[in-house]
This record gives C-alpha cells, sequence and structure tokens, in this order.
C-alpha cells in the first residue's frame, strides 16, 4: 500500500537526518571542549539522554493518548507529581512493614512493584476527575488540567508536610539496573539501550505498543476518528464519550509510570514540585512528534541530549560561564521545533468538548 | 449553560481550596504558656524546605533546640518561590514574632527591604551579608556600612567560611581518590556554593598535586535527578569522590557515586544522618553548623546583647568542620588523617590559604 511505502521511505529519511544531526553536533560539540568527547563519552551521553527523556517520554505519550482522542491534558505534570510522591512514600513505608517478614531484597522489590501500582492508581484518579469534568460536564479542558495541576501540588505538599518531611527510615533505594541477557554485551548499542533500569525498557516498549494500537487496531482508528471528526464518529456507532474516557484513563496511568521515574528510578528522595516542568516539556515533544508515539519520543530523546550534552560542556569548560550551557536544552528546543519539525496540526477535535 | 456555569464554579471552589492547600507549610506552634511573655521566633526557609536533608533543615534544628532551651515559641514558614520571601516575612511580622530568621543567600535582598520596614523585628539571615554596591537595592553605596548607617540596624548576618572547610572535604577527597579525579555536584552559582567548591579544589591539589578537579553548576536546590545524571557525567570522565554541594540536587550527585561504587562527600550537615541510604560510600561531610549559629543568634537576643553586623562562623571557633568518618574510620589511612589535621591547623593559624 503507498502509506506503508511512505512511512518506509519518511522512516529511513528519519533515521539519515538523526545520524546526521548526531554526527553534527558531536563535532559542534568537541569544537567547543576541544575535542575531548571520545567514543565512551559519546556512548555514555546517549544512554544519558535516553534516561532523561525517559519521564518526558512518559508525558508525550499521555499527551498523545489522550489528544488522539480530542481531550487536551495539560494536568500531567499534576499527575506526575502525584505519582512521585505516592511511589515515594509506598516505596519507603511499604519497605518498613516488609522487610521483616521476608529479606531486605525481596522487600525492597516487592515494594518498588507495589510503588509503581499505586502510584499509577493515584495519576487514575486525577485523570478520572480530569476526563469526568472535561467529557461528562464540558468544562474548558485547559481550565481542568490547571486544576489538576494545582490540586496535585496542594496533595502532595501537605502529604509532604504531614508524613514526608520529618524523621524518616532508610528506604530500600531506586530500581536496580536490568542488563537485558546478550543483548547488554553488545557494544556500542548495549550500553545505550539495555543497560538501563526498568522504566526505561517500559517505556520503549509502550511506545511501540501505542503506535501499533493507534494505527494498527480498530481501537486506535475509534481513537483518533474521535479526536478529528466525533460526529462523523458518532452517526457510525462510535460510542464517543466512552472512547474520551478510556483514552484519558489510560493516558493517566501512562503518566503516573513518568511519575514513578522521579522516585523509583532516577532518585530515591521526594521533594515537593520535584517534577520540574518536565510533564510541559512532555507535551512540547508531543507536538514536536506532531501527536505520534515515535516523533514525541525523539523530541524527549532531544531534550534529553542536550540536557546531557550540558554536563560535558561544563565539564570541560569551567571558564564558559555556568549560564549558557544551561540554556542549551532550551534554544535546541526552539531551533528544533522552529527549524526541522514545520508545521504540527493538531486533532481537527483537539479540545472540544462533544455535545450529543 | 446553565450546567457549565454551574459546574465552572464548583472546580473554582476546587481550585481555590487547592490553592489554601498548597498555602506555604507551617509547622504548628510549640509550648503552651500564653503568648506575650516568650520570645516568638519565625524561620522562613528557602525552596529547599525543612527536609532538605541539608542547611533548611539544620536551621530549623537550631530554632528547635531554643524551643527546647529556652522555651521560646517557634514556628517556620517554606517558600515555594523566591516570590513567596518578602510574602512569608510579611506573615510572621504581622503576627509580631520577635525574631525572623531568613534562610539562604537568595533571600538577602526580600530581608533587607522587610528589615528597614519593621525596624522593630530582629531579623538573622543565613548565608548573606551586607556590603554597599553601586545600585544595590538592598544597600547601595552611598552609606560606609550597610548594618550601622545603611538602615539594617535589626540585622545580623550569619555567615560561614564554607572555603575552609570544603578545603577540608578536598583534602580527604585528593587523599583518597584512586583516579586522581574529584568533582563537585553544585547547585546554584552562588557565594556559598562556590566557596565550598573553590576551597574543595583548591584542598585536593594541595595534597595531591596530580588531582583535576571536575565541577558542574545546576540552576536548581531541588533537582537530584539532573544532580544525578551529571554526577554520573564526571564519574564517567574518571571522578571516584563525589562532593554533593547543593541541597537536594547535590544528594543527586551521592546517590550516583553510590550507585556506581565511588566515593561521596555530603555538605552542610553530617548527611551519614541525614541521607542514609547513601551512607555506604559517605567518606565525611562538610558541615556548617548552621544550628549551633541560629541557635547562638537566638540566645543573643534573648539575653539583649543583639548585634547588628556580620558574624563570621569558620574553623577557629567551630562553626564549620568536617563530620565525623563513620563507617570509613578505619579505611581512611592515617597519612590522609593527618594530612587533615595539618590543614585544620594551617587554616586556624593562617598559614594555610583557601585560595577563596
Amino acid at each position: 500500500m503507498n502509506t506503508t511505502r511512505f512511512m518506509w521511505r519518511s522512516g529511513w529519511i528519519t533515521i539519515v537526518v538523526v545520524v546526521v544531526g548526531l554526527f553534527g553536533a558531536w563535532v559542534l560539540l568537541n569544537a567547543v571542549i576541544g575535542g575531548r568527547c571520545d567514543a565512551a563519552c559519546v556512548v555514555g551521553s546517549l544512554s544519558q539522554a535516553l534516561r532523561l527523556a525517559t519521564p518526558i517520554a512518559f508525558a508525550a505519550l499521555c499527551g498523545v493518548i489522550c489528544e488522539r482522542a480530542g481531550v487536551v491534558d495539560i494536568g500531567i505534570e499534576g499527575k506526575m507529581l502525584m505519582s512521585a510522591m505516592t511511589c515515594y512514600a509506598i516505596n519507603l513505608f511499604g519497605f518498613q512493614v516488609l522487610k521483616d517478614s521476608m529479606g531486605a531484597e525481596a522487600a525492597g522489590s516487592l515494594s518498588r512493584l507495589l510503588a509503581v501500582g499505586l502510584g499509577m492508581l493515584s495519576a487514575l484518579l486525577l485523570a478520572m476527575l480530569h476526563a469526568v469534568v472535561s467529557i461528562r460536564f464540558k468544562v474548558d479542558q485547559i481550565i481542568s488540567g490547571t486544576v489538576i495541576n494545582i490540586l496535585a501540588i496542594g496533595v502532595t505538599g501537605y502529604m509532604y508536610r504531614s508524613f514526608l518531611a520529618e524523621n524518616l527510615p532508610a528506604g530500600p533505594g531506586t530500581f536496580p539496573i536490568l542488563n537485558i541477557p546478550f543483548l547488554a554485551n553488545l557494544p556500542v548499542i548495549g550500553p545505550i539501550l539495555f543497560q538501563q533500569k526498568p522504566l526505561t525498557y517500559v517505556m520503549l516498549i509502550l511506545m511501540v505498543a501505542v503506535h501499533y494500537v493507534l494505527f494498527f487496531t480498530p481501537w486506535g482508528l475509534r481513537t483518533r476518528a474521535v479526536g478529528e471528526h466525533p460526529r462523523a464518529a458518532d452517526t457510525l456507532g462510535i460510542n464517543v464519550f466512552r472512547t474520551r474516557y478510556v483514552n484519558v484513563w489510560i493516558g493517566g496511568l501512562v503518566a503516573g509510570l513518568g511519575g514513578a521515574w522521579f522516585t523509583l528510578e532516577a532518585v530515591d528522595v521526594f521533594n515537593p514540585l520535584m517534577t520540574n516542568g518536565l510533564g510541559f516539556i512532555g507535551l512540547a515533544a508531543m507536538i514536536f512528534g506532531k501527536w505520534n508515539p515515535f516523533g514525541a519520543l525523539a523530541g524527549a530523546l532531544i531534550f534529553g541530549l542536550g540536557s546531557s550534552v550540558t554536563s560535558t560542556v561544563s565539564i570541560f569548560r569551567p571558564d564558559i560561564p555556568s549560564q549558557i550551557p544551561q540554556m542549551l536544552p532550551y534554544i535546541l528546543t526552539i531551533i528544533v521545533l522552529t527549524g526541522v519539525v514545520g508545521r504540527a496540526v493538531p486533532p481537527a477535535a483537539d479540545g472540544q468538548p462533544y455535545e450529543k | 449553560m446553565r450546567r457549565t456555569i454551574r459546574s465552572l464554579s464548583v472546580l473554582l471552589l476546587a481550585g481555590l481550596l487547592a490553592a489554601a492547600c498548597a498555602a506555604p507549610r507551617q509547622a504548628p506552634t510549640t509550648g503552651g504558656e500564653p503568648a506575650g511573655a516568650k520570645l516568638r521566633v519565625g524561620l522562613v526557609t528557602d525552596t529547599g524546605g525543612v527536609n532538605d536533608k541539608s542547611f533548611n533543615q539544620s536551621a530549623w534544628a537550631g530554632v528547635q533546640k531554643a524551643v527546647a532551651e529556652f522555651g521560646v515559641e517557634a514556628k517556620f514558614i517554606e517558600s515555594k518561590q523566591p516570590t513567596d520571601y518578602e510574602k512569608n516575612i510579611d506573615q510572621f511580622a504581622t503576627e509580631n514574632y520577635d525574631i525572623i530568621i531568613t534562610v539562604g543567600f537568595l533571600m538577602g535582598d526580600a530581608t533587607a527591604a522587610k528589615a528597614k520596614q519593621y525596624p522593630n523585628i530582629k531579623f538573622g539571615i543565613v548565608d548573606y551579608a551586607y556590603f554597599p554596591t553601586k545600585d544595590s537595592p538592598s544597600c547601595n553605596d552611598t552609606v560606609k556600612d550597610c548594618y550601622d548607617d545603611g538602615g539594617l540596624k535589626n540585622v545580623t548576618s550569619l555567615m560561614f567560611q564554607e572555603d575552609e572547610v570544603g578545603f577540608l572535604a578536598g583534602v580527604v577527597a585528593g587523599g583518597m581518590t584512586q583516579s586522581n579525579v574529584v568533582c563537585t555536584v553544585s547547585g546554584m552559582e552562588i557565594p556559598p556554593v562556590v566557596r565550598f567548591v573553590t576551597g574543595f579544589q583548591n584542598g585536593a591539589k594541595w595534597i595531591n598535586p596530580n588531582v583535576s578537579a571536575l565541577n558542574v553548576y545546576i540552576p536548581s536546590f531541588i533537582d537530584p535527578a539532573k544532580g544525578k545524571e551529571t554526577g554520573n557525567s564526571m564519574i564517567d570522565q574518571g571522578c571516584d569522590v563525589v562532593f554533593g554541594v547543593g541541597g537536594n540536587t547535590g544528594n543527586g550527585g551521592l546517590l550516583a557515586a553510590k550507585e556506581r561504587g565511588k566515593m561521596a562527600i555530603g555538605v552542610d550537615t553530617d548527611q551519614y544522618e541525614t541521607y542514609p541510604e547513601v551512607r555506604e560510600v559517605l567518606l565525611t561531610s562538610a558541615a556548617k553548623n548552621v544550628d549551633v549559629a541560629v541557635f547562638e543568634f537566638i540566645k543573643s537576643v534573648r539575653e539583649g546583647r543583639f548585634k547588628a553586623g556580620i558574624n563570621t562562623a569558620n574553623l577557629k571557633n567551630g562553626g564549620v568542620g568536617l563530620a565525623p568518618y563513620h563507617d570509613w574510620e578505619n579505611k581512611i589511612p592515617d597519612s590522609v588523617k593527618a594530612k587533615v589535621q595539618e590543614a585544620i591547623n594551617g587554616l586556624k593559624d593562617g598559614s594555610l590559604k583557601t585560595g577563596y
């Protein structure tokens, strides 16, 4: 089919652009730091870029799932924050309860898994609120999303103040690195892709899964129909409301995974506002990727890479004022958004409540 | 339409409630005697909050000690963002607190403005000293001395010679490194942080001239995930002793050291106690006894000995110092410990300079 061939061709073009872009970036970086970024440094930076891209990619994926069905979700940040707090608390206190009845090792693994589950659930609760308010009551989705963000800041701040502030026991720490057998030993690709922590793998698998579901299954077709032209979808017998509800819920679960990254995979501490705006950067990545999962991943990776290169420049050039490399990820985002991507058109019914 | 308006108003209410929850966190007042008879102390923290495992926490500990010993009444407010500083000071001032302690360099201008507005309240600011500067909002160069004739007669600056204790931490790091590369994961590039970093780098080079010292400033004190990845970058470059200088951001660096099996040095307080998860890799901590300084300040006001001006804590008066080696007591060679002692003596009698 023509579209398939087109997708393959554009896929190849993308890969060539990425490789050329990365090479150019590497040459430029070496020009700045005097050729000190060798192969090991390149591998380290790429592997770090993938780690830093993980929460952004989860956020972007949540955005794709919701907006493809026509519901704008700017409450991703809040959902991630809520999940980060829940994961931290469950991991810490679950471990204290479990460690006496089983070994510390097993208790740590179990409490982390429990934490991921409940963290996703906490984000789901916020997503359900967003869904009800914006689908059933047809409130402006931007307002609803803002409320979710403020609510999450309030709730997590309150929980932190009441239970997570002082005299805490030692927790079990973060997920260990999970080397994928055989693949982890491959040169270059191994350390970048297959020596990561579990949620990073989950993110990559989800990307593929969501891409498949969105473009190759009836459910995906319905989702896109509802996001483009809900009236037409409705006349063909698709339940617009149900489709939107389920998508927003699934988006919430995915955002929950993004939140889990902060306190279970990156670090083992929680502080208020620790999501640091990455939920919003996820939205930018989604727009960058034109509401496609892989495009969104690319957007997240660019930001992750920019952030990683920032450290490299700072390390080797302490004479450059630290503020200049710190601007890099943002400048990069602007350049790529304006120069490479071109016009990004959202789903036609994005953000519009559906009146039957 | 009516339904939309109704649900909107419900939303607005929910938003307001959430905003109320998000209001700065406050501790209950301590002590049950009627107010008025007692000295009332208010502490305004920086964005790190009283659980930053670092200097905000330490300042609150100093206040609590005063509560225990003198029975003063105390309360804290956490600043969520820099725009909160003045508002939070106002809150204590309007409740007629006797002493307001503000924590952190970033609160310098806010504290000066409010000290001028409330001349009857005694202010203590941690980490900020006022010097006449052209066009400065807090103290411009029309005066000779900011405290005496610059309108800050009710302000004491509680300063620390971070460079001295940073130097000692550098001696330990330079003595322990196997790779001859040590590094610092730093927060914002502000004077107290710069003093720590400069002292650390010079201390490491003093004991071991072959050492190279890497450093990255990160423009946040509450971004542990970024701190950890920055630590990883420097470990990739061979660093095997990570000094985390930046609240929770620095804590991320300590965690990177732990996960990669390297050594770490904490900051501000004895992080062996405040961040137990990284105990096994923690050589020592470069402690600023903020708690002692804050306690002594409250004591001086209570005894009518308040004096405006700069109060510097250094090695000589015990205001800064290395925390115990704890688990590393037997693993740090005596030769390194002897060098640390030599540096202490040199810095105390002035024969050794930190280079700041």
